[in-house]
């Protein structure tokens, strides 16, 4: 077995010794998928010598659910809901990822400020996103406190999207041809006041793990990525970024005007679990940046696209306007069929590429939505870092990959 | 077509919505997917599987199944999708993943999901589905399951196959 | 002190009860919960209610114990997969006696909007369920509401074993 063991190269001043430690066997361990550190419904079948891992085998599909299929049975406007849901942690992205494929394809575009609300629905999510990374990955790699000023902050982001959308977690805000509803003044307000205090509280966090020595030891020279094998094992979002690309869809392929802001795009060079983690300490940062900037000059005007073949007509219409029953009879019992023809659009979620590929036949319903996830590319690296690490280490460097199991499973 | 200096093999080509795409024949996936690695297409974004059994709308597709891959150039930002069209009879293809690694994962799924096979794929096997599971939950003829629901419009279609399947 | 002035004091120190209902109150106040995430709900479900804002500590039930051995509730936060049901119900017989379940969410109750192959419609199909509770995903307060009437149905069970 060891003969056949590919090389791996580690981060400067570190060695693992690439001998069997132990004369014993090999160990196989299960590991999951109920394991309270697995992020979800992960399970690993690791082989140990000694503690030492050889090799990791993940083994997802426990949370399958069938997505894709199910946006095949449901009209096309009706599949939003469903995007809200295999990536649990950035519902209005997924949104957003399905929104452009299909405007892409019917060759709409949603107006000024509907652009802008995607934006802030979109940062504030990859907010929240990073909060429940940190504070999950925090207790797994034994930091408790952290777990509470995330969820305190978390706590907050869930307010507006309640303020916004009506619902906490899964919005289904960003639909195709615009977003739900306008936001509401104290909306807005809420908002400031987040912006206004969150880069305070994102040097709290900084205050207990930057330089916290226990989280050091357990994350630096851990799990390390080169920049060649970030690329050749495709990962994305703050697993490339950590590994020195500066590859971030926002500001490679923008959507939605982010090249209008000014941001930069958060890299660390070490490749080991520790840099993941300031990539994504910064890319709160950055995104504080963003919203502020969205919020002060969200432009004014229609959220949706006046286009009353995709989205219904203004409730006050339908008392007087015959056409506009009609429009809004034949949406919602029949919905819309965008031509035919295959689409790939991708957004950058808090784990990564978070990609769309639609196929229409002409018909109400999709042919075929395939969800490109972030997850489910970056597992496959966690093969190659976790070899020749101690065991209690594959918890750091699954953690932070950052895998969300509805997004891998979907 | 600035883009794409393929060779030969290439079927077709053309832009849809914006994104150029070509379709080669299923021998030369790897020698196509190769030559476009070398071309600076390194990353490999997705693949997957689109069955196009019975389309009422549009033209009918060479084959029922097609492989579609994209692929990204990172330095230039352009994408390229790769159409291979695979007959439903002979559900084979050759496995990609020695040439782009993320392809692992994505193959055994399309196995898992389509029923293609992946030949040279060190180990395809089920990777979403329990491993004692049987059929090819995302193509066209299996069912959706679940249970019906009474008043819904889908009710009678919901648990058979649309009947030109 | 006299043996008159004990039995004067009796009545103020001394409660009288059935086993049952002190039993039922000891249980009802210490349910703790598998951590035991699944899907979305999870995060409403199990962190959310844990954190700051809702803190399920006011109720017994922060102590979310790792192990199956430990716990006596589960909290089904989520769908429940093809694959995950034998793996869930493997953890539900882990699990010690007195147990409870709650079925969090309407993927769990009944599948939700995931009427399909993948997804079993409802996870009493597999385990006996206590409580459910509606929304895709329930806020934390209707989590902190199952508790509470959870510890309702505790509280009446006592001691007489589970029906």
């Amino acid at each position: 077995m060891p003969d056949t063991m590919p090389e791996q190269t580690l981060a400067p001043g570190v060695t693992i010794t690439r001998e069997r430690e132990l004369g014993g066997d090999i160990l196989t361990v299960n590991f999951g998928p109920q394991h309270p550190s697995t992020h979800g419904v992960l399970r690993l079948i690791v082989d140990l010598d000694g503690e030492v891992i050889r090799r990791v085998k993940p083994v997802i599909g426990y949370l399958h659910t069938g997505i894709e299929k199910q946006m095949e049975a449901l009209r096309w406007q009706q599949g939003v809901v469903v995007t809200d849901r295999h990536d649990y942690l950035s519902p209005p992205i997924n949104n957003l990822a399905y929104a452009l494929a299909v405007e892409q394809l019917m060759g709409v575009e949603a107006p000024a400020r509907a652009q802008g609300l995607r934006v802030i629905m979109s940062e504030l999510t990859r907010i929240a996103s990073h909060l429940i990374w940190l504070g999950s990955t925090g207790i797994e790699l034994g930091a408790m406190g952290i777990f509470m000023y995330c969820l305190r902050d978390r706590e907050k982001i869930l307010d507006l999207n309640e303020e916004i959308s009506g619902f906490r977690m899964h919005t289904s805000y960003i639909r195709p041809g615009g977003v739900t509803a306008d936001a509401t003044p104290r909306f807005l307000e809420m908002l400031d006041a987040f912006v206004k205090e969150m880069p305070g509280n994102i040097q709290e966090y900084e205050n207990l793990l930057t330089r916290n020595p226990i989280w050091i030891e357990r994350t630096q020279a851990i799990g390390y990525l080169s920049a060649e094998d970030a690329i050749r094992l495709g990962a994305t979002g703050p697993m490339i970024r950590g590994s020195g690309v500066p590859w971030d869809l926002r500001k490679d392929r923008p959507y939605c005007g982010f090249e209008t802001y000014d941001w930069e795009v958060a890299v660390e060079d070490a490749g080991d679990c520790y840099a993941r983690y300031l990539v994504r300490i910064k890319e709160m940062r950055e995104s504080v940046k963003i919203l502020r900037q969205a919020l002060d000059r969200l432009p004014g005007g229609p959220v949706n696209v006046d286009d009353r073949k995709i989205l219904p007509p203004p409730r006050e219409e339908l008392d007087t306007s015959m056409e506009a029953l009609i429009h809004h009879f034949k949406l919602f019992t029949e919905g819309y069929s965008p031509p035919a023809g295959d689409v790939y659009v991708a957004v950058e979620s808090g784990r990564g590429e978070n990609g769309c590929y639609i196929v229409s036949d002409g018909t109400h319903k999709p042919r075929r939505v395939k969800f490109r996830a972030a997850s489910f590319v970056n597992l496959q690296a966690v093969e190659h870092m976790a070899l020749g690490h101690m065991v209690a280490d594959m918890i750091a460097i699954i953690g932070t990959a950052d895998t969300v199991l509805g997004d891998a499973d979907r | 077509m600035t883009a794409l200096k393929l060779t030969q093999g290439v079927l077709a080509h053309g832009v849809i919505a914006g994104a150029e795409w070509v379709s080669v024949p299923r021998e030369r996936i790897r020698e196509t997917l190769t030559e476009l690695k070398s071309q600076g297409y390194e990353s490999y974004v997705f693949m997957t599987c689109v069955d196009h059994l019975a389309t009422p709308t549009v033209e009918k597709p060479p084959e029922r199944l097609e492989l579609v891959y994209q692929l990204r150039n990172m330095k230039t930002h352009r994408e390229l999708r790769v159409r291979v069209f695979v007959p439903e009879d002979d559900p084979r293809a050759p496995s990609a993943h020695d040439i782009y690694a993320p392809a692992n994962w994505d193959e055994r799924e399309t196995w898992d999901m389509f029923g293609i096979r992946f030949e040279g794929h060190p180990d395809l096997s089920r990777i979403l589905m329990p491993d004692d599971w049987v059929g090819h939950p995302l193509r066209r003829d299996f069912p959706v399951g679940g249970e019906p629901v009474d008043f819904s419009e889908d009710h009678e279609v919901w648990r058979t196959a649309p009947p030109e399947a | 002190m006299g043996v008159e002035k004990l039995a004067d004091r009796l009545g103020e120190n001394v409660l009288t009860t059935t086993l049952g209902k002190v039993v039922g109150w000891g249980r009802a106040n210490s349910v703790w919960p598998a951590q035991f995430g699944l899907a979305c709900c999870a995060i409403e479900g199990l962190m959310h209610t844990a954190g700051p804002g809702f803190d399920i500590g006011r109720f017994g039930s922060e102590a979310m114990r790792a192990s199956p051995r430990q716990s006596d509730l589960m909290i089904v936060t989520g769908r429940v997969s093809q694959k995950m049901a034998p793996v869930l119900r493997q953890i539900y017989d882990q699990m010690p006696e007195p147990k409870w379940v709650i079925s969090m969410g309407a993927c769990a109750s009944t599948g939700g909007v995931f009427n399909n192959y993948a997804i079993l419609q409802g996870v009493d199909k597999i385990v006996p369920v206590d409580v459910y509770i509606p929304g895709c995903p329930p806020r934390p307060e209707d989590v902190l509401n199952a508790l509470m009437i959870l510890q309702e149905k505790i509280k009446a069970q006592g001691i007489k074993p589970r029906l």
